[in-house]
């Protein structure tokens, strides 16, 4: 199988503080990878360098043949069309009907009569089962329909690979694995490479094909999910498991933590 | 993409070649509205040298067949590749069209 994006030994830093520590690894075309570890692990720092929203320290990441970290801005514009991102909190704007959200991509990077766009955005909408609701505003929907809508926005340009960061964030078990079905079925239909950040254990196992997982800014698995349900990482089974990690006490470390200047 | 037409006894024959994306749609568009324009029926889409359709191709079908409906007119795809194939089955379109085999069924009663 083809790989659609290879990272190469990745490495961001915000001030003096290493985010991601060379991490390497590839996504194979049309299947579902999904990155996870912990809060605060790097997965959504990870996934805004593979969207090319964030420039690496050092490393490189290669997508179509291309190392986007090497784009100029206006490359990476037109990279970004190629692609659909739903972001944690779906982003949408509160200001548009639904209906106008779906169409804004393609109203701002195509030619497309009025007309063909709002067959094509009824289409997104009822792909995502939410014929019907185009006239309402963001604020009228409930968290999962949000999340839907922001998935047919993410479809608006008919992308190569969708990205999703924490989708499941705040839904109900029944809404999320609604979506998780969502997911698959855009995966089998349109043949997609989707990368999807998470940290929900039944959404990964049901949906991954591959999954890469990070620990404090380190790859520490990359592999299928049998391989991952098997793994010998106590990092790894702890994340199975759901063991908390034991707190790492030093009791000079905590007084100097509570008298520093 | 390129398209070319062709007179049949009754109506009109659309042989497309290429792909069918944002960028190429609007042009196919200008040549259905054209036809439906005109009230022509029946319109016979040859879709064997299609390489890949977008949702904007199918959403200028869709736009094709509503004019149409309004003179009952007969809209006729044919000879559509399995990944073409699928993409109407998945969008629920495959009832809506009439959809043919080969471009040799769709011309029958033309």
């Amino acid at each position: 199988m083809d790989e659609k994006i290879v990272v190469k030994n990745l490495v961001t830093r915000y001030g003096n503080k290493t985010i991601l520590k060379d991490i390497s690894f590839s996504v194979q075309q049309g299947r579902i990878t999904a990155i996870v570890g912990g809060s605060g692990c790097g997965k959504s720092t990870l996934l805004k360098h593979i969207i090319g929203l964030l420039k690496p320290a050092s490393g490189e990441i290669w997508i179509n043949g291309k190392d986007i970290t090497k784009l100029s801005e206006m490359q990476l514009n037109d990279f970004r069309k190629s692609i659909g991102v739903l972001f944690q909190g779906a982003a949408l704007l509160n200001s548009m009907t639904i209906e106008d959200n779906v169409a804004l991509p393609i109203r701002e990077h195509t030619h497309l009569n009025e007309a063909t766009i709002k067959i094509m955005v009824k289409m997104k909408l009822d792909l995502v089962g939410l014929s019907g609701f185009g006239d309402f505003y963001p604020s009228q929907l409930s968290g999962g329909m949000k999340k839907r809508a922001g998935i047919a926005r993410a479809m608006a340009l008919d992308p190569e690979m969708l990205f999703f960061d924490e989708p499941q964030a705040g839904l109900d078990p029944i809404t999320s694995a609604g979506l998780d079905a969502l997911i698959l079925k855009l995966r089998d239909i349109f043949k997609m490479t989707i990368i999807v950040v998470t940290h929900e254990l039944h959404s990964l196992f049901t949906i991954a094909d591959t999954i890469v997982m990070l620990d404090k800014g380190e790859l520490i698995f990359e592999g299928t999910v049998e391989q991952f349900k098997n793994a010998q990482d106590d990092r790894v089974k702890r994340f199975i498991t759901r063991t908390p990690e034991d707190e790492n006490y030093c009791p000079e470390d905590y007084f100097n933590i509570l008298t520093a200047d | 993409m390129k398209i070319t037409t062709e007179d049949i006894p009754k109506g009109k024959l659309i042989m497309i070649s290429g792909e069918i994306d944002m960028h190429t749609s609007p042009a196919l568009r200008d040549v259905l509205m054209k036809l439906t324009k005109k009230k022509v029926t029946p319109i016979i889409v040859d879709l064997l040298e299609v390489s890949y359709m977008d949702s904007s191709a199918i959403a200028t079908f869709v736009e094709a067949l509503k004019n149409m409906m309004s003179y009952k007119g007969s809209l006729r795809l044919c000879n559509l590749s399995q990944r073409v194939s699928e993409i109407f089955t998945f969008a629920k379109l495959n009832k809506i069209f009439e959809i043919y085999k080969t471009r040799e069924d769709a011309l029958k009663n033309c």
